[in-house]
Formats: C-alpha cells, sequence, structure tokens
C-alpha cells in the first residue's frame, strides 16, 4: 500500500470532552440541524470543561486517540460561572507541557463553543479531524501493549 | 585460562549478539546501565556497579506471561514467550552472587517456571573488580570482589586484555563457539588471577573492617530484635520509596497485575517493594505493616534474619547500592553495626 | 561552618529542655564522609549528635507531614529550599504553623558527594567548607577545592538561599548568584518536536518507578496519591513507555504552580533523570503566561492554577 492509499485510509480516532451546557447543546444543534461532521469524532459529556482532568486527556492518548479536543462554554458564559477560567489556565499549561514531551500541539486543541454554535462545532471537528488526518496516527501517546 | 586483548572486545561482543540477545554495561547520559549490545555502544567496563543490577536480566521489572481474551462466555488463555537466550557480559561478582542467592527461592519446590525458562536462557560472564569502592563490603558476606564461583564464564580486566576462564558446561559450549577469538593465556595466568583476587578481597576487607563491623552471626544477633528500639530510630527519615529495593540485585518480590482493554489483556509479573505503603494493603482493608516503622524493620529482618533462616544464605551481596543512592542514607551496614554482628 | 555546628547543638539542646519542643528534627553524619541525613531528636542529650556541614542537603520539612501528629511543637531546621517547601505545605494547609518553630539557615550551596569522586575525591574522612573553599581532609593530608565547583546543581540557581520563613535566624544572610534556571528548558524547547520525544523517551526509558521523586517531593503531600489508588487504577506497574509517561506528565502536571524548584526529586532521582526541567517548563510557562510567581515564598498567595483572571492569555487560539 502506498503511503498516501496508507494516509486515505487512516481514520483518526478524535476525542472530544464536551461540556454539558454549552457545547455538547451545540453539538446536538448540529445534529438536530443535519449538520454532518466526521463520524471520526466520540463525544464524552461532563458538566463543565474544568471538570476535564488531564489523566482524561493523557488516558484518550494511550487507548488510541489521536487527536483530543476539550470543548466548553465562552469564557465569562460558564454554567458555573467560573469553571472554563480555570479550565484556560489548567489547558493552556498542560497544551505547553505536552509539545514539551513532544507531543505536536495540534492534537489536543481547546475550543469554546456555545449551546447555539451548532455550526461552529461542526466546523470545528471537521477542521480537527482534517488536521489530525494529515498529521497521521498518534504513536507518541499510544500504549502498544 | 583463555585472553582476549581489549581491542577485540567489539568482534567478541558481535558474535556474541549473533547467537543471544548480549546484555553489557553501557554508558547513557553518565548513567551506566545493562543494556543491549549495539555497534558502538558506549561500553563501560570501568564503573564498578551498574545503577541497575543485571538481577533485570533473570527477573525483568515487568514480564507479560498470560494473554487472556473473553469471546462471548468463553475464555481463552494463552501463555506468551519468553524472549530468547541472553548472555550478560561484565556482571560483577557480587551481582552474580545475588541471582544464586535468589535462584534458591525461584527455584526451590514449588519451581517458578517462569523464572525457570528465563534463567536457563541466560549464560553469565562475570567480570572481577580491581578496585573497591568506598561503599562495597561484598567481603562481610565472605564473598569475593575478584571471582564469581556461579558464573558460566569469569573473566578479569588486565590492562590491555582480558583473561577468561570457563565454569561449567555452558561456559564451556560459549569459549567452544569463540574459540577463535580467544588466544591462549599462558602458564602464568593463573597466577596472576589468584594474585589479583587476594589483593582486592584484602584491599576491601581493610576497608569494611575500617568501618568496623563484619556480618557473622547478624542472624543470631536479630533473632530477639523483633521489638527493638533500632527500628523506632531508623524507620523516622525513610521516604518509603522504591530505590533500595528496586536497585538491590536480590530483592525479588513482585506484584501480578492485568493490563486490560476489555475484552482482551494481558497479565504480568512486575517488581513490587515492601517498602511501599501498599506492599501488604489487604483487600479488606487492614494493612499488617502499617507504618514505616514495621516496613523498614521488614526489609532488614528479610535480608538479614529471614532468608538466611530459610536458605542459609543472607539476601545481601554487599554491592552497596542502597548505600549510595538511599536518599536519606539509610546504610544496612549501620542497622548490622548496630545490631551487633559478632566481630 | 564550625561555629553554625556548634549552634545547632546549642540551639537544639535549649528548646528541648526549656520544653518549648518535644522534637527537634535537623541532621547527623553517618559513617561516611558524604553522609548526612535527617535525625530526629526527642532528649537533650542526643542533640550532640545534631550536625550542619556542606551535607546536609535533605529537605527536612516534609517530615513534619508524620511528626507534627501528638505533638505540641516541633522545631525543625530549614535552609532557603527547605523554607519555601514548608511554606508550600503552609499554603497546601497540611502543617499547623503554630505547631512548628523554624530555625533558619542560609546556605549558599551544598556539595554533591559525587561531584567530587568524579574528580577521584574518594576515601575522605572530613570536608569542611571554609569561606568559599572546600577543605578535603583524606589519607594523603588536605587539599583545597573551589566549593562552588561541586554544589548540586540544584544549588547553583538557588534564587532564595537565605530562608522566607523562620523563627530565629541562625547565621549571616548570604548573596543569592543564581545561574539561569531556565537555560535547559530553552534548549530543548529548540528542538522539534520529535528531537524532544525522543529525548524524553531515553530519559523515562531508564526510570524504575521507584516513586523517590515524588516521595521527597514538599508538594507531594495528598493523603491518597492517585498514582497509588487501585480502582480506577490510572498507572500500572508495567515498564511501558505510556505508563512513564503518564507517570512523569501528571506529576510535573499535580505540582504545577506549587513546585518551589527545590530541586531535591532531581537530587534522589537514582538514574539521573532531569526532573527539575520537567517542573521548570511548567513555571517557566505560568510566569509567561499568568504572572510570575515563586511558589513558597508567601504561603497567603495563591497558588496560579487554583485562580483566574477573567482576561487571562490562553496557550491556544480562542476565537
Amino acid at each position: 500500500m502506498s503511503v498516501n492509499a496508507e494516509q486515505q485510509a487512516f481514520e483518526p480516532l478524535i476525542v472530544v470532552f464536551g461540556c454539558n451546557w454549552c457545547s455538547y447543546a451545540g453539538g446536538d444543534l448540529a445534529g438536530t440541524s443535519r449538520m454532518t461532521y466526521p463520524p471520526n469524532v466520540r463525544v464524552i459529556r461532563v458538566p463543565c470543561s474544568s471538570r476535564v482532568n488531564p489523566n482524561f486527556v493523557l488516558r484518550a492518548f494511550q487507548r488510541g486517540a489521536d487527536g483530543v479536543v476539550v470543548a466548553g462554554c465562552h469564557p465569562g458564559d460558564c454554567h458555573y460561572v467560573t469553571g472554563n477560567y480555570y479550565a484556560r489556565r489548567r489547558l493552556s499549561a498542560l497544551r505547553r507541557f505536552l509539545e514539551f514531551i513532544g507531543v505536536e500541539p495540534e492534537r489536543f486543541e481547546v475550543h469554546w463553543i456555545s449551546g447555539s454554535e451548532g455550526a461552529k462545532f461542526a466546523r470545528v471537528m471537521e477542521e480537527v479531524t482534517e488536521k489530525i488526518r494529515a498529521l497521521g496516527p498518534n504513536r507518541k501517546m499510544r500504549d502498544v501493549r | 585460562m583463555k585472553k582476549i586483548s581489549k581491542d577485540k572486545l567489539p568482534q567478541l561482543w558481535d558474535r556474541l549478539a549473533q547467537q543471544a540477545t548480549l546484555y553489557l554495561p553501557v554508558e547513557e547520559d553518565g548513567v551506566v546501565n545493562f543494556a543491549p549490545w549495539k555497534e558502538g555502544a558506549a561500553v563501560n567496563l570501568d564503573v564498578i556497579n551498574t545503577v541497575v543490577p543485571p538481577k533485570q536480566m533473570v527477573l525483568p521489572q515487568s514480564e507479560n506471561y498470560l494473554h487472556f481474551r473473553v469471546d462471548g462466555g468463553k475464555l481463552d488463555l494463552e501463555p506468551v514467550d519468553v524472549d530468547g537466550p541472553y548472555v550478560i557480559f561484565g556482571a560483577r561478582p557480587c551481582d552474580v552472587a545475588a541471582i544464586a542467592i535468589i535462584d534458591k527461592l525461584f527455584l526451590d519446590e514449588p519451581c517458578d517456571t517462569l523464572y525457570k525458562e528465563r534463567r536457563e536462557k541466560g549464560t553469565i560472564i562475570s567480570l572481577g573488580c580491581n578496585e573497591p569502592e568506598e561503599t562495597c563490603f561484598c567481603t562481610a558476606f565472605e564473598l569475593e570482589p575478584a571471582f564469581s564461583p556461579d558464573a558460566d564464564v569469569s573473566a578479569w580486566d588486565m590492562g590491555e586484555y582480558l583473561l577468561w576462564k570457563a565454569q561449567g558446561e555452558k561456559g564451556e559450549a560459549l569459549t567452544k563457539k569463540m574459540e577463535d577469538l580467544l588466544e591462549d593465556a599462558g602458564a602464568d595466568a593463573e597466577k596472576a588471577v589468584e594474585s589479583l583476587r587476594n589483593n582486592v578481597a584484602s584491599k576491601e576487607a581493610a576497608a569494611t573492617k575500617e568501618y568496623g563491623w563484619n556480618a557473622q552471626g547478624v542472624k543470631d544477633a536479630l533473632e530477639d530484635k523483633f521489638d527493638s528500639e533500632i527500628w523506632d530510630k531508623l524507620y523516622r527519615r525513610c521516604l518509603g520509596c522504591g530505590v533500595c529495593t528496586y536497585i538491590c540485585p536480590t530483592c525479588h518480590c513482585f506484584d501480578v497485575q492485568d493490563f486490560s482493554r476489555g475484552q482482551e489483556g494481558l497479565r504480568f509479573r512486575c517488581w513490587d517493594s515492601c517498602m511501599f505503603g501498599d506492599f501488604t494493603l489487604m483487600a479488606h482493608g487492614e494493612n499488617p505493616r502499617p507504618t514505616q516503622k514495621e516496613r523498614v524493620r521488614q526489609r532488614f529482618m528479610h535480608k538479614l534474619l529471614y532468608y538466611p533462616s530459610n536458605f542459609d544464605v543472607y539476601a545481601c551481596v554487599g554491592c552497596g547500592r542502597c548505600v549510595r543512592k538511599c536518599p536519606v542514607s539509610i546504610d544496612i551496614t549501620q542497622v548490622i553495626k548496630e545490631v551487633g554482628g559478632v566481630k | 561552618m564550625k561555629q553554625l555546628n556548634d549552634t545547632i547543638k546549642q540551639v537544639a539542646a535549649q528548646s528541648l529542655s526549656r520544653g518549648d519542643v518535644d522534637l527537634v528534627i535537623g541532621w547527623q553524619k553517618g559513617d561516611l564522609w558524604w553522609q548526612s541525613y535527617p535525625a530526629f531528636v526527642e532528649n537533650e542529650q542526643d542533640t550532640a549528635s545534631l550536625t550542619w556541614d556542606p551535607f546536609c542537603v535533605a529537605n527536612l520539612s516534609r517530615y513534619l507531614l508524620e511528626e507534627q501528629e501528638g505533638k505540641n511543637k516541633v522545631a525543625i531546621f530549614v535552609k532557603g529550599c527547605d523554607a519555601l517547601g514548608l511554606n508550600q505545605l503552609l499554603q497546601d494547609k497540611r502543617v499547623d504553623r503554630e505547631k512548628v518553630y523554624l530555625y533558619g539557615i542560609p546556605c549558599d550551596g551544598l556539595v554533591d558527594h559525587r561531584k567530587l569522586e568524579a574528580e577521584g575525591f574518594k576515601w575522605l574522612s572530613e570536608v569542611r567548607k571554609e569561606g568559599k573553599e572546600l577543605v578535603l581532609v583524606g589519607r594523603n593530608g588536605e587539599q583545597k577545592v573551589n566549593a562552588r565547583d561541586y554544589m548540586y546543581d540544584k544549588c547553583l540557581t538557588c534564587r532564595y538561599p537565605n530562608p522566607v520563613a523562620y523563627d530565629q535566624m541562625l547565621g549571616e544572610a548570604v548573596e543569592a548568584q543564581p545561574e539561569e534556571r531556565f537555560a535547559s528548558v530553552k534548549e530543548l524547547e529548540e528542538m522539534s518536536a520529535d528531537e524532544r520525544f525522543t529525548y524524553w523517551a531515553n530519559q523515562f526509558s531508564r526510570c524504575i518507578r521507584c516513586f523517590a521523586c515524588r516521595n521527597v517531593c514538599p508538594a507531594c503531600s495528598c493523603r491518597e496519591c492517585i498514582f497509588d489508588i487501585p480502582e480506577p487504577r490510572w498507572l500500572g506497574k508495567a515498564k511501558e513507555l505510556s505508563e512513564d509517561q503518564f507517570y512523569h506528565i501528571i506529576r510535573a502536571y499535580h505540582v504545577a504552580g506549587r513546585c518551589v524548584d527545590c530541586g531535591e526529586c532531581t537530587r534522589v532521582c537514582p538514574v539521573d533523570l532531569p526532573l527539575q526541567e520537567l517542573n521548570r517548563k511548567f513555571i517557566k510557562d505560568i510566569n509567561e503566561l499568568y504572572g510570575e510567581y515563586d511558589a513558597g515564598v508567601d504561603p497567603e498567595t495563591e497558588a496560579p492554577l487554583v485562580t483566574y483572571n477573567t482576561n487571562d492569555p490562553a496557550a491556544f487560539p480562542e476565537s
């Protein structure tokens, strides 16, 4: 199989941690509005983006995720008022650190997607999937057993 | 007795590596540990002890031994193949003695067949020490720094060349395979080795005597020390990490864990440390060694009383790694001194 | 240094004999010249065993976690780095300040015996600090060397040599002369992602998961560490790169914003992993993004990752 064909055959696995009140709702809206986005995306609903423990992000990579997205409310609009402010700091630190360890920064992204931004949800998922598809499978954090 | 000049060693290693995985002391980032031979590897035969002893070849830090799969109510079990034959080159006599010490436990009835299979695939070439480290005390346990009776081949560093002596069947077989790379050592070789052995042993013994103790009688002295105050004082600075146990050539406690991916997975054996808080934590939540005091006491009792009571040999070879690497300088030689081995 | 050695014994003896404290935590000598280890003295007569010499590097502050139980007051000697660690324990509400009496010791650097051994200085009987020099007493007499050449790397970048927390300061204040502490981090940042990955993969492959780094760290004081929880098991015991990565990344993250840069983790690692670089990466990023912050200087401040500003920048595009 040529490299190109192999790459085309590669279907990235993207794990998305979406906050219940905004991003997940945005995802629901995308769905009910019949907007398509790639089936490569697996969404895990969390109450708030600040619920996302870095353990989750690493575990996703260990178990085969090629990309991880954390999606939350826009800063200032967090359903729990301040959750995403904490998330912004923590996930920023984590993202830079993962880059330091050698993981491509494009593999871990954070997006603010509100409940009314169904189109944004679909667009972000589409863009992330294509970016990861071009990067190829994640080998660096994978547990190979 | 054979000999091989040092500049021929890479050829020897290449040859050894063709028939087995060859492990020898390799330096990386300033740390010397046993690693598989690769051409151009920074082999370091001068450092007395690697950080991690070669026990890791015989009892790896983790080894998968069972593959399991659940397929609609049916459980499939498949043993994982043990790696192929290997050679350990440059193991110090203390480390080889340590392997012989844990052999007594693993190969005793009921025999640990996994250990046995892996052990039998190995050939050990020991390299005698020319100098003791400040932290060496193998002579206190009646071992010799420059001679390993348990090795398959004994080697000695004579400066420009190594001397090489086969010991036993495995050693003879290996020597035959390397015949063309080895020369005859000549009539004086045996004498040179004897002289080296005596030299290094007496140097080391003198140094350990300077610190004023030996290990004879320590086992008997410990019989009534279970409730001694020694442990109350000693344990307090212990951090409860696993450094001493993991770098100790005779420590061999292990855990069995599963790595599961839901429908299938691997069962593996892995190193565990009696220093960890949860080492003896029971399923019902109680822990017979609840504080670090019990755990520290256990470590020294095991090495100096329980193991010798069961197997007639101390589970310490005086390599000194724990003395060097303990972050808070807990020192087994100090313990022995305090317990009061017979002079 | 000899003066401090005597002072330490005196103040310890005094505080015990007066009943001010139940316990004094300091250092004492072992048999080998470089062994100066944590000592726990409860009787006046035992204070004679306390010592202060160039090898008293062990951070004593975390022993308070265990030792303050059932005691009225514990006295402890703290160097600059130890005081930072202590403040962090206070900030994390793990130590009761009322129960602690701090003897502060200004310290301009301690000696890494391995650096001496690497240059052939072994079988010594004593090592003394005299001004900026070390006096090495061995079998062939005495020799003098430049102290700074043999100090721990962590001492060379020390920015708080004088304890920021103390009840009584023993000794004269010293001047901080820190080298740039982010030099190695910057070097690594210059590499490509793949080069960095290879670098860390090589480092982690040496890790034997002994947890010495975690156990010695003053910022790691959780009653139940996440790596010890059996269910759900976040970290298995297998020697696999992904497990090694998980451990080091998550531990560095958990102490991010609370690491006082004491360097104990790097000192205790048996296989010489450059652990401080991991912690310093977090410190550097947090400084850049959220303002300069030195953990352990003021226990009343809030650690940067448990607080926020509404207009914080982010390390990702916020469209």
